[in-house]
């Protein structure tokens, strides 16, 4: 790509920052306002029956006794539980981002403005994407380490007031550096993990006549009913492969941190949670994520999403405001 | 002289409404040029493939670029206002036109704020909060800032007062058209815009019917205010149209011996607007009078 081309690309990258501060902006640091009041207002609670704060400062000093491979697996778990919600909301937000990006400017007819610059119909589709995958996730990750960093501070305070060094016992275990990259590399796995989901929002949004995110769930749903009614029809039994079912799959299983590494087979109805080891390789390993990297379904995914992406450029090329 | 837009035989039907059916054009560079024609005649479908907007069949050529395969490219050289409310109303002024600034190569943003000098709108407003006639503003200020060699208007002026249609086409004229542009403009007010054309289209059911310069045009058709006992022989020759203003017959020629028009009656240029009621209008008199017969 030429720099024209780039700097254009973050040009409309921030278009779409400006179009939807909602989603990339307040969300974002809702979130993080509520993280802190629920933490701060746990906090004065528990004072009140915590007499002079003894149990607490007694579990802070317990808590400097525990060996280091616990005392990481804590820290880094507990930051990893504050980020959570982050990255939840940022799945949900991006569904619906992704549904509407092709569709809002075609009902206000900005479309003609747009396609009145001299920027390409892939450009463009491309752009939404490209948020979607890395400008958004970045800034959910910005918004958690923030958090992380305020909540680290807070426990600093209660370290201090027990008598311990906050440095020692809760900054180095946070091991932060590396439980950032980990995030990051997890966001944009989980990205192209979940491209085909994107992808196919994008699609129903470059050519839905109206509420694109129904057409994008009803599409699907009905395909995946009619396998059912056919499978029951024709063999009594439920279907081997279920359209639903993959989708669900993808999008359950692609989540971090809270599924990264627990690879949870349902085979047979049954939830088989004999093999997840709950140690610091749940969250902290990179080879989790790169795991993902080397699945078929992976790469199937990756193909069928840029077929989709080539549909909505298509429909995106011949769409005006009528 | 080069060429700005070069159309044979172009087409696009919708099903079996033939929106544009079969259009010859060739228009040169330093021309501005009204597509007239009534609701429905194919107008801005017309506008929209030589904007890149809609596919068509048959041959055309904008600034050399294919415009259904090189839209992105062609929007380097052309601009265009599709009518008040395209621009997106969630933006602010000043993003606006960062984003024109930042995504078009011939975007001056010195000349932008020249132009929105004189007018309330302020970059912090969000579209939305504009009225109708300040997105025109604003929007023709980001045109006119645009060194382009084609400016397509689509109704440009659609519900706004007077006053602001005036200067509208007075911006235009003397502050932004010269021999290298061309200006192509669609609008029902016919009137505001004829002394500013060089040629004149009329479109009808998707072909067009006339197709040339002003000069040419005036030279063609004359109306005559027909003395009153000259009016059997006016209509004896054949004229397009007749009309009837306090009392005195009107008549418009297409050709005519200019002498003996002389002799028959005051000659005049007939206005854009007669002119298109007397090559488009049976119809609508035939509509008219079907409505009130119903």
């Amino acid at each position: 790509m030429s720099t024209r081309a780039i700097s254009n690309m973050w040009t409309l990258m921030r278009r779409e920052l400006w179009e939807s501060p909602g989603a990339f902006k307040w969300a974002p640091i809702i979130i993080l306002g509520l993280i802190l009041f629920f933490i701060v207002f746990g906090l004065i609670l528990g004072s009140r029956f915590d007499n002079e704060m003894a149990f607490t400062l007694d579990a802070i000093r317990q808590f400097a006794d525990v060996p280091e491979d616990q005392k990481r697996l804590f820290v880094t778990g507990a930051l990893f539980a504050v980020s959570g919600l982050f990255l939840q909301l940022l799945i949900l937000v991006l569904l619906f981002y992704l549904s509407s990006c092709l569709y809002d400017e075609r009902k206000d007819r900005s479309i003609l403005f747009w396609k009145s610059l001299p920027i390409s119909d892939s450009m463009t589709v491309g752009s939404k994407v490209l948020t979607a995958w890395l400008l958004a996730p970045a800034i959910y990750l910005l918004a958690a380490i923030v958090t992380q960093l305020l909540v680290l501070l807070i426990a600093s305070g209660y370290g201090l007031m027990a008598g311990i060094n906050p440095i020692t016992e809760f900054w180095l275990p946070a091991s932060l550096p590396r439980l950032w990259l980990v995030m990051a590399l997890g966001l944009l796995v989980q990205g192209l993990w979940l491209m085909p989901i994107y992808a196919w929002l994008v699609f129903c949004s470059s050519w839905a006549p109206r509420v694109p995110i129904l057409v994008a769930v009803a599409v699907p749903a009905a395909i995946s009913l009619l396998q059912h009614a056919w499978s029951m029809l024709s063999s009594f039994s439920l279907p081997q492969f279920n359209l639903g079912r993959i989708v669900l799959e993808r999008l359950g299983s692609g989540l971090i941190p809270s599924n990264i590494g627990w690879q949870v087979e349902s085979r047979n109805g049954q939830v088989d949670m004999g093999d997840v080891t709950f140690s610091e390789d749940v969250f902290m390993s990179f080879s989790n994520s790169l795991d993902f990297l080397l699945r078929p379904g992976m790469w199937i995914g990756l193909l069928i999403a840029l077929a989709l992406l080539a549909g909505a450029v298509w429909f995106r090329r011949r769409a005006t405001d009528t | 002289m080069s060429l700005t837009i070069h159309a044979r035989d172009l087409k696009r039907y919708y099903g079996n409404n033939r929106a544009v059916d079969g259009i010859d054009l060739e228009i040169p560079s330093g021309r501005i040029v009204g597509l007239i024609g009534p609701n429905g005649a194919g107008k801005t479908t017309a506008l929209k493939a030589i904007l890149g907007l809609t596919g068509y069949s048959g041959e055309l050529e904008v600034l050399g670029r294919k415009p259904d395969k090189d839209r992105d490219r062609l929007m380097e050289d052309v601009c265009f206002i599709a009518d008040v409310a395209v621009l997106p109303r969630w933006a602010r002024v000043w993003q606006v036109i960062e984003m024109t600034e930042r995504l078009h190569p011939r975007f001056s943003r010195e000349r932008c704020m020249h132009y929105l000098k004189n007018t309330k709108v302020k970059p912090k407003t969000k579209v939305k909060a504009l009225s109708k006639g300040m997105v025109v503003q604003l929007h023709l200020a980001l045109v006119m800032a645009i060194d382009a060699k084609l400016l397509v208007l689509d109704e440009p002026t659609l519900g706004l007062d007077i006053l602001f249609r005036k200067r509208f086409y007075s911006n235009l004229l003397n502050e932004y058209f010269d021999e290298e542009r061309t200006i192509l403009i669609t609008t029902h007010q016919v009137e505001e815009v004829e002394h500013i054309l060089t040629d004149l289209l009329f479109i009808k059911d998707g072909k067009l019917v006339v197709n040339a310069t002003m000069d040419a045009v005036h030279e063609r058709y004359r109306e005559v205010m027909v003395k009153p006992d000259h009016v059997e022989e006016a209509r004896a020759m054949n004229p397009l149209h007749e009309r009837v203003l306090f009392g005195r017959h009107i008549f418009l020629f297409d050709g005519g011996d200019i002498d003996r028009l002389n002799e028959i009656g005051e000659l005049h240029r007939p206005s854009v607007a007669d002119l298109f009621v007397a090559l488009m209008g049976e119809e609508y008199e035939d509509n008219a009078g079907a409505e009130e017969a119903a």
